[in-house]
């Protein structure tokens, strides 16, 4: 019996098949925009992840507890030679490089700023920040000339300095705070795209900036690159408990920068929102193709219901006929949605230069086609459907034959 | 009720609300049909046969009154106890349109024995025996739109006799055939109604069918005019 009503269902879709067609199409376009959405949103998030941790920030940071609340200049890493071995040992760790940070001002002839000056490790920095590609005028840390400083292009504007131009750097020493001055030659000046990094950070060699903090071969913080950006996203790990004892703290890019994965968790918010604005437009094409498809073949409702179809069996076609309904809309809208998301995923969407939550976009966003909305919209879409067709099937279960046949008597 | 009475109304009346106005479809009817007859309901438009029908085959409810079919009482039946009951009880033949498009022949036929969860062999030896028996051996494929409008009506009469009902209810079933077929057709049904002792009931305009009848039932506003069993 289920077949035959299968059957029936099936074979009714396709009696007006420019209906059927448009009605496909437009849960199609539904399915395929909540595809592309998701695949638009992983890009995006992927995007946003590397250029947050690729930037500057890296996976994770190790630092001593309480460095980042303080930024305190003798707040060193504890055990420094022991972190650095163990980190060395990581499987999972690709990169780390150490930094210095410290509050100081920077003095041109032109001009004075207050600004971050971090002490870095040209060889190992490269591969955590993309300072080096950034580089508009000048060079990264070429050579061996311990006075060479690279600054924003902001705070080069602000100080009137163009490269070989001198500055010097006012830093307070650890321990004594005794201020100690050194004079520097720009040697590079980068272009990153976000207004602050660019106006407020300048960049040294880290002997230089352990030498002038007055804090030996210490560091403040070592920025980690993990083999997978995934482990970054993990506070599982038991890595940041291995590296939070002897008063440090491990913490990851998601701790560090709790806005960011706060605003994905919204934006995650936002996509199911437009899933339901989706989902209930698409709800009154299915009603109305019903119920059109339905007032179409009221006699023929009439027929089966005389010749003995019960109440139930005539409610089982329609939900059949959804069934059917959104087999070919998904067919469409995965068709659709795969086709739209490769484009895209080809060409990328241009949205550099664009501050979203906090982070500068600094390269193309590219969608990221995964398996999961391929399955998961899909069930939604026959679920929803079939749920929205209950409507039009309890109408059709509860049609009186005479009704229905009222043309025939 | 006697033993062999199929079809026993008693004092039906049918109240419509057409836009608050009541109209009185049936206004008492009183009629009793005997198994293995051949009977025409006639009448003008308007007249009640068309209520008649849907009310002796339990597709609408009376508004006061009994209907008995087989010996069992329609009113108290629900919902799914009247469709299990016209499944296994009454065969339609209807005007026109008839037919479900998209099902084949052999589909269309077969429908009500798939309500009955009649074995797919069995099925397919009724579906072959009453394909051949209305003239249609080889049409088991096509689909209805590719029949002629007789060729539809005969597979209408093969799918209300197929499952072997007691009653064959038929509303104006020559209305859309030329002469010559509607001929055919009243022939064909009158023969299956003597082979198969099955009652057929016909609501009817169609001198033909009147002639071929063994007994007329005339209704006039609602009331039986008059009903006249032919020698």
């Amino acid at each position: 019996m289920w077949l035959i009503l299968i059957k029936l269902a099936w074979r009714n879709l396709f009696r007006n098949k420019r209906r059927t067609i448009i009605a496909s199409i437009a849960i199609g376009i539904g399915l395929a925009a909540l595809i592309f959405a998701d695949a638009l949103w992983v890009g995006m998030e992927q995007n946003m992840v590397k250029t947050a941790t690729a930037s500057f920030l890296g996976d994770g940071q190790v630092h001593r507890k309480g460095f980042r609340d303080t930024q305190a200049v003798e707040m060193t890493i504890n055990r420094l030679d022991e972190v650095n071995d163990a980190l060395s040992q990581e499987s999972i760790v690709e990169q780390f490089t150490p930094r210095t940070f410290a509050f100081g001002m920077i003095t041109s002839s032109a001009n004075v700023s207050a600004i971050s000056l971090v002490g870095v490790q040209p060889p190992t920095e490269r591969f955590l920040t993309q300072i080096d590609n950034a580089i508009t005028e000048g060079a990264y840390f070429e050579g061996h000339n311990d006075r060479d400083i690279v600054i924003g292009a902001k705070l080069a504007e602000l100080l009137e300095v163009t490269l070989g131009n001198r500055v010097v750097v006012t830093v307070a020493q650890s321990e004594s705070g005794d201020l100690s001055q050194e004079m520097f030659r720009i040697s590079g000046i980068y272009r990153f795209g976000d207004e602050a990094m660019e106006g407020g950070m300048a960049f040294v060699r880290l002997g230089k900036a352990q030498e002038m903090l007055a804090i030996g071969a210490d560091v403040h913080e070592i920025a980690i690159k993990f083999t997978d950006s995934k482990y970054g996203q993990d506070k599982t790990l038991p890595f940041w408990e291995r590296y939070s004892q002897h008063g440090n703290e491990a913490l990851s890019w998601t701790e560090i920068l709790p806005q960011l994965q706060a605003a994905f968790e919204m934006s995650k918010f936002s996509k199911y929102i437009m899933g339901v604005v989706l989902f209930g437009v698409v709800v009154f094409g299915i009603i109305n193709t019903l119920f059109m498809s339905l007032y179409e073949r009221m006699f023929e409702f009439g027929v089966l219901r005389a010749v003995g179809t019960r109440p139930l069996g005539m409610a089982r076609l329609i939900l059949f006929e959804a069934g059917a309904l959104a087999v070919v809309s998904i067919a469409l809208g995965a068709i659709l949605g795969f086709v739209l998301t490769w484009i895209f995923a080809m060409v990328g969407i241009d949205y550099t230069g664009i501050e979203m939550m906090g982070v500068t976009i600094q390269e193309l966003i590219y969608p990221i086609m995964t398996i999961e909305p391929f399955i998961l919209y899909p069930i939604w879409v026959f679920i929803f459907t079939i749920i929205t067709g209950l409507y039009p099937a309890r109408y059709a279960a509860k049609i009186a034959p005479a009704t229905a046949m009222r043309r025939s008597f | 009720m006697a033993n062999n009475d199929v079809i026993v109304t008693e004092s039906i009346t049918k109240v419509y609300a057409e836009n608050d106005v009541p109209v009185e479809a049936l206004r008492g009817v009183d009629l009793t049909i005997q198994s293995g007859e051949f009977t025409a309901l006639v009448g003008p438009s308007g007249s009640g046969k068309t209520t008649l029908l849907n009310i002796i085959s339990g597709l609408d409810a009376p508004t006061d009154g009994k209907v008995w079919l087989s010996g069992k009482l329609l009113s108290g039946m629900s919902g799914n106890e009247l469709s299990d009951f016209r499944r296994d009880n009454i065969g339609f033949i209807f005007q026109a349109y008839n037919l479900i498009p998209v099902l084949t022949v052999e589909e269309n036929v077969e429908y009500i024995m798939l309500l009955q969860r009649v074995s797919k062999a069995e099925r397919h030896r009724r579906v072959a025996a009453m394909l051949a028996e209305v003239g249609l051996a080889g049409y088991a494929d096509r689909n209805p739109p590719q029949l002629s409008g007789g060729q539809q009506q005969r597979v209408a009469i093969a799918r209300a006799m197929v499952s072997e009902p007691a009653i064959i209810l038929a509303d104006e079933p020559t209305a859309n055939l030329d002469s010559r077929t509607g001929a055919d057709l009243l022939d064909m049904m009158s023969h299956l109604n003597t082979q198969t002792n099955m009652t057929f009931v016909f609501s009817t305009h169609d001198p033909m069918v009147m002639d071929r009848a063994r007994r007329l039932i005339t209704l006039k506003d609602g009331r039986v005019e008059s009903d006249e069993i032919k020698g």
